[in-house]
């Protein structure tokens, strides 16, 4: 009884996992250029409540911008509810993490000298003091002061940094800030080049471009090399601070689906273990 | 009879005496008190700071906000999600000495740690002075934690 209701219920889902799909645009979009190229997508996990967002893929290589494909974007990821509460406590995670206190006091024992009794203790009508190093005294050591290497460390919950990702994500998306770019390959290595594409197209002032690979190509890595607020990453160095520092974030088409791929892939699967408390010998 | 003499006279006739002025207070020349004496407190009204030395602000000098360590600042940290999956992001903290990477705790908790650490280094030898201080620091804190302070919660 139980499986058959199982096997019904697993229908319906089929069901309607297939009509979203079917209510998707991407088989209505009658491309007017030819060059444009409309990609089905082959979902690993396909999409079940929402509908797949789409975006352009545009590119890199002209000043002026020019369409190149369709590209469908998972709603879990790129279109969830942004958070602002876990986008917060992201950036504070990033910040306090690698937070070190360095500032240092010295105690009475610490401060050089003091070991001799300035004067006597009884007979000559001032007040008992024994080391002129007591926290009484100028120059003194300091009571309850700051001790160096005091830490802020604490590891955020592994499920609330997934979510801050597809949070900060979907807020760039929804506001227009992420763009998907082909690849990163301009026709030349002038600074003034990327200047003026991000002038024409409303990007940053600050842009944040993500790659697939460790090595971006030889002309982007040129022209942005003395522009402090144009920056590239890789995939795996991509974080809620550094999107919310820039502007505009610019994914490759190949990145979006990298960091489709990864999220989705820990939010299908089982992350007890990562949720673990910290310990310092898992690392 | 020549006092009364005198004294109708003086009823009957009295002449109008006007004092003649030789000097005058505008031409009288006046004692200098305080020669030299310059008056360091402004006593002109409002505004006590309008003449001589300003008071020191410091000139406004902003910082660059895209230096490379705030351009990147973040970088990695979302590598166990976002990367292969077999490093841990407290791995790639290499701003951090790697003796306090990820630790928590009191002075005493990190100190051990340090000590331990460094132990099997140079430091014990090339900085005789510093680590006698730490070894010097912990037993202070031990015999502070375990002998003079209460652990855990209060029963109340």
């Amino acid at each position: 009884m139980s499986s058959n209701l199982l096997n019904v219920f697993k229908r319906l889902n089929i069901t309607a996992a297939t009509q979203i799909r079917l209510c998707s645009s991407v088989s209505n979009v009658v491309p007017d250029n030819r060059e444009i190229s409309v990609t089905k997508k082959e979902w690993k996990f396909p999409p079940q409540y929402t509908k797949p967002r789409e975006v352009w893929i545009e590119n890199l290589d002209t000043i002026e911008e020019k369409k190149l494909g369709l590209f469908e974007l998972h709603p879990l990821v790129y279109a969830t509810v942004p958070r602002i509460d876990l986008i917060h406590r992201n950036v504070e995670w990033q910040k306090k993490y690698r937070w070190v206190s360095w500032a240092h006091t010295k105690t009475r024992a610490e401060v050089r000298g003091g070991g001799r009794k300035p004067w006597p203790q009884k007979g000559l009508g001032r007040a008992r003091h024994g080391s002129i190093r007591s926290p009484l005294w100028r120059g003194g050591g300091i009571v309850h002061g700051p001790r160096s290497g005091k830490t802020h460390f604490f590891m955020l919950p592994f499920d609330m940094r997934i979510h801050g990702l597809t949070s900060t994500l979907s807020a760039k998306f929804a506001q227009d800030d992420l763009h998907v770019v082909k690849d990163l390959e301009l026709p030349t290595e002038e600074p003034a080049y990327i200047i003026d594409l991000i002038e024409s197209r409303n990007w940053g002032p600050s842009v944040l471009l993500v790659d697939d690979t460790d090595y971006a190509p030889r002309n982007i890595t040129v022209a942005t090399d003395n522009l402090p607020h144009v920056n590239i990453m890789p995939v795996y160095g991509l974080n809620v601070y550094s999107m919310l520092k820039h502007d505009t974030l610019i994914l490759t088409h190949s990145a979006a689906q990298k960091i489709e791929e990864r999220l989705l892939i820990h939010l299908h699967s089982s992350i007890t273990e990562q949720q673990m408390k910290f310990k310092l010998s898992q690392v | 009879m020549e006092l009364l003499k005198t004294a109708i006279l003086k009823t009957l006739w009295r002449p109008t005496v006007n004092i003649v002025r030789t000097t005058y207070h505008a031409d009288k020349s006046r004692l200098i008190r305080r020669y030299g004496y310059e008056e360091k407190i402004w006593n002109g009204g409002l505004m006590p700071r309008g003449e001589g030395k300003r008071l020191p602000i410091p000139e406004y000098r902003p910082a660059n906000p895209w230096t490379e360590r705030k351009a990147l600042f973040g970088q990695n940290d979302y590598i166990d999600i976002l990367g292969p999956g077999n490093l841990h992001p407290v791995k790639t903290l290499y701003s951090v000495p790697s003796w306090i990477r990820g630790v928590t705790g009191s002075e005493y908790h990190i100190l051990l740690r340090k000590r331990k650490m460094w132990a099997r280094t140079g430091t014990p030898l090339v900085r005789p002075t510093k680590w006698k201080e730490y070894e010097k620091r912990l037993a202070f804190l031990y015999r502070k934690l375990n002998r003079k302070t209460k652990t855990g919660r209060s029963s109340t």
